[in-house]
């Protein structure tokens, strides 16, 4: 028997739907949206970038077959909809009729095998596929995806817009990594990409809004193109977004510094727009080395810690405490392990340090200039551990030194690695966990060796059969994680993004969406 | 003639070479890889040894050296990983931006810096001088980073004369290239026209006390054709050095201008590059803007050549 696995995605519509009465048509068509982006973009193939960056423009051009509503729940984009069958080993989807791509041809199941092929060969996240045994098209609209053995996570895991599956014309499934032309079925076609300068893109007058919707949800829904051009100018110094958002130059931008947003605040000209939960700032223990290897000497960091001051440091005063490893809006969030955040305790911690194996050794907080909330974290908690006793001494390189670093199994570099995790949190619970289980645990075991306990409850977290049962699973994993000392996590950072007055319709999300955003006067 | 450029050029080969191995080696010896890059923040090792295992970037450090030198004795500096073309067409995408900018501050530190320092080597001692040389040692000490910040907020912010970033190509709207490049090239300039100001005085003022030039004023020579046909034209053999000095300054200064006006040239590319441990890039575009540097230095040589006869009969 099939079971028709429309409830979350009849739930978002709902959701959408009660928003707003009626479906969403512009208030005002036209005009160019100059959005000011502080990274350069190197390229915009979205199956082969796991940047921000790329993700902020090319979203904006490219869909996939589902992708996540605005409470990050999976619902379809290009599917009309979608079917597990009863064993839970085929997964057929139907596709959404007259959908066209911006070089005009209509999108058929061709297409979306082939974009699953191109994917399945450099796709970042092709990794997902490891329990898929094939895909196939039967007819022009019907795509099946066969598993080798039931995997309750995969609609989730295909549903991820950390680097989605994202539907292109066959015509270009050899294009090679990096290298994909940028023709999607986005309300949005390329007009112009100069590296270093701006991605200009404009309205395709041929998308058509997916009718199972009545408004813009998460990076789905009823999507209209309202701005006649959108350009994503790069401006990397922050200065100068500001400057350009103050002389109009620019519409909306991201990343505004908060001194220069408290300075916004009385500017009749500019709407702020706090974005929280952006990331977890989290410092990570190498377990394979002394002394962190040491539960005693971890747990003396952990109650060392005390987490309003590192967090007011990393991000000049935008953040939110925050524990553990999901934010309280999401159905997956827990409170687990409370009990060891935020101890600030140094006599807690002078005595776990007491019974622990320490020396006295150097402690390397190993951490990079490239991202100031970073460094600055890594600074407070170097004051915070030395203020118990501990020797901790700071090694600052420039970002991918410090990844690679951070990576190398039974590296003797570094204690602690600093980083901050933005989308996996946003995408829910179980990518997020993934950063525990090797290959690569975060808290780089011995050997890469998993700790047993952490795997047994991730393979809960993968294999359980409800939301609820693996929610569940997830509580008890990060409670495990926080008792074992394997991750620091001090709290969410707010990243604030800002618009002239006139823009309507912006609001916040993982990246900066264009559809459904018009321009007043 | 001939002779000084053939000499130039063949004593260039060993300084490419070595700059070459030097940028391979260097790059290869710091840790990071363009993996990370890719990969993003949220990178996992397996995401980052698959994306290694892809680019090639797993092969030994002989036999990928091996491969660069064979591409480039056949013309080719290699694709870029981070952006994905040929490393020659990224480059001379951008050559224009930089060339641009440092022309037009060129054109600026000339003016300002061989002019101020003229008039201050005539008016030595005066009013004049001490203005000159005042306003000098502020463009010198004066970070481009923060005249350029201060420029935005007064022009772009304040009085909206200009735009406070942005790019503009000159052959698409010469009229907004010059608007656009305005702030950023008096900020490079400001630095460059302060050490040229003072190099110039100093050089005019060592001239001007020679015998040659009092002979020329004792013959009663009027005192336009002193200072511009006997001084000038002997200072300008060691101000000649300094400029073709100043013009690699340019080119590698232009880094910070273009990351704070949002240019994209060069030097962001190679910036990100190396911050993207994008290998091919950097190595390809570092030679290439070496051999720019060493054509700018034969162009001075040439320069000396044609102000000097005795340079052309060594």
């Amino acid at each position: 028997m099939q079971r028709f696995l429309g409830v979350a995605f009849a739930a978002a519509t709902l959701a959408a739907g009660s928003a707003a009465a009626a479906t969403f048509t512009c208030p005002r068509t036209g005009g160019d949206l100059v959005f000011g982006q502080e990274a350069n973009i190197n390229s915009l193939d979205q199956m082969t970038s796991n940047t921000i960056s790329t993700r902020n423009i090319a979203m904006n051009m490219f869909e996939s077959l589902m992708t996540r509503d605005e409470n990050n729940n999976a619902i379809p984009e290009l599917a009309e909809s979608y079917e597990e069958s009863a064993d839970k080993l085929t997964y057929t989807f139907k596709l959404r009729q007259g959908v066209k791509f911006h070089n005009g041809k209509e999108m058929t199941s061709a297409d979306v095998l082939a974009s699953f092929d191109r994917y399945g060969r450099v796709g970042l996240f092709r990794s997902m596929f490891d329990q898929v045994e094939g895909w196939s098209a039967p007819d022009a609209n019907t795509f099946v995806i066969r598993m080798k053995a039931p995997q309750p996570t995969f609609i989730e895991l295909l549903s991820s817009f950390s680097v989605p599956v994202v539907i292109i014309p066959a015509e270009l499934k050899d294009d090679p990594p990096q290298q994909l032309r940028t023709i999607g079925t986005g309300a949005f076609q390329l007009v112009e990409f100069v590296p270093g300068s701006h991605v200009r893109m404009r309205r395709y007058d041929g998308y058509k809004p997916n009718t199972r919707f009545e408004q813009r949800t998460g990076f789905g829904g009823y999507k209209v193109a309202c701005l006649d051009t959108v350009t994503f100018r790069v401006v990397t110094e922050a200065s100068a977004r500001v400057a350009g958002l103050e002389t109009g130059e620019l519409q909306a931008v991201e990343d505004i510094p908060t001194k220069a947003a408290a300075a916004m605040r009385n500017n009749r000209n500019i709407t702020l727009l706090p974005l929280e939960n952006w990331w977890i700032q989290i410092a990570l223990p190498n377990t394979a080395i002394a002394p962190t290897n040491d539960l005693n000497f971890r747990k003396a960091v952990q109650a060392a810690l005390g987490m309003e001051d590192i967090m007011d440091a990393a991000t000049d005063g935008n953040f939110r405490l925050n524990v553990g490893f999901q934010y309280p809006h999401q159905a997956s969030f827990s409170d687990a392990g409370k009990e060891t955040y935020n101890i600030n305790d140094p006599a807690v911690a002078k005595r776990y340090l007491a019974q622990s194996s320490y020396k006295g050794e150097p402690v390397i907080l190993l951490t990079n200039r490239d991202y100031p909330p970073m460094y600055n974290s890594a600074l407070v908690m170097q004051q915070q551990l030395q203020a118990v006793g501990i020797k901790a001494e700071l090694r600052v390189v420039d970002w991918p030194t410090s990844v690679q670093m951070s990576q190398k199994v039974n590296s003797t570099e570094f204690n602690f690695f600093f980083t901050g995790w933005g989308t996996q949190p946003a995408l829910g619970a179980l990518p997020t966990m993934q950063f525990f289980v090797a290959p690569g645990a975060q808290y780089r075991p011995r050997d890469d060796k998993d700790d047993p306990d952490v795997l047994a409850l991730f393979r809960e977290m993968n294999t359980l059969a409800t939301e609820a049962e693996r929610n569940q699973a997830f509580a008890r994993m990060q409670k495990l994680v926080l008792e074992r000392a394997y991750a620091f996590p001090f709290g969410a950072l707010t990243k604030i993004q800002a618009s002239r007055a006139n823009v309507k319709g912006f609001v916040p999300f993982r990246i900066p969406r264009m559809a459904n955003v018009w321009l007043e006067n | 003639m001939i002779g000084v450029v053939l000499r130039r050029v063949a004593s260039a080969m060993p300084v490419l070479l070595i700059v070459s191995l030097i940028t391979f080696s260097l790059m290869r010896l710091i840790p990071g890889d363009p993996a990370a890059a890719i990969a993003g923040l949220a990178a996992t090792p397996q995401m980052i040894a698959q994306i290694r295992a892809d680019l090639g970037l797993d092969e030994p450090f002989l036999v990928q050296m091996a491969s660069w030198y064979g591409n480039l004795l056949q013309g080719s500096l290699g694709r870029s990983i981070l952006l994905g073309k040929p490393v020659v067409d990224a480059t001379f995408e951008r050559l224009p931006v930089t060339l641009g900018l440092s022309a037009y501050a060129m054109v600026l530190t000339l003016l300002i810096g061989l002019l101020s320092g003229i008039i201050a080597a005539l008016r030595q001692n005066t009013m004049i001088d001490q203005i000159a040389m005042a306003f000098a040692m502020i463009g010198i000490s004066l970070p481009s980073f923060f005249l350029g910040l201060l420029m935005i907020i007064l022009f772009a912010v304040h009085l909206g004369w200009l735009p406070s970033g942005g790019y503009v190509p000159f052959w698409s709207d010469p009229w907004g290239w010059f608007r656009a490049m305005t702030m950023p090239a008096v900020s490079l300039a400001m630095l460059q026209a302060g050490l040229l100001a003072r190099i110039t005085r100093s050089t005019m003022l060592e001239v001007l006390r020679q015998d040659y030039i009092r002979t020329a004023r004792a013959k009663g020579l009027p005192p336009r054709r002193v200072i511009f046909r006997h001084a000038l034209a002997n200072a300008l053999i060691p101000i000649t050095t300094v400029i073709g000095i100043i013009i690699s300054l340019m080119i590698s200064g232009s880094v910070v201008t273009e990351a704070l006006f949002s240019l994209p040239g060069i030097g962001q590319l190679l910036t990100q590059a190396v911050l993207g441990r994008d290998y091919p890039m950097v190595q390809g575009g570092l030679l290439l803007v070496t051999a720019l540097l060493v054509m700018v230095n034969i162009l001075v040589d040439v320069a000396y050549a044609l102000l000097d006869p005795r340079v052309r009969y060594e």
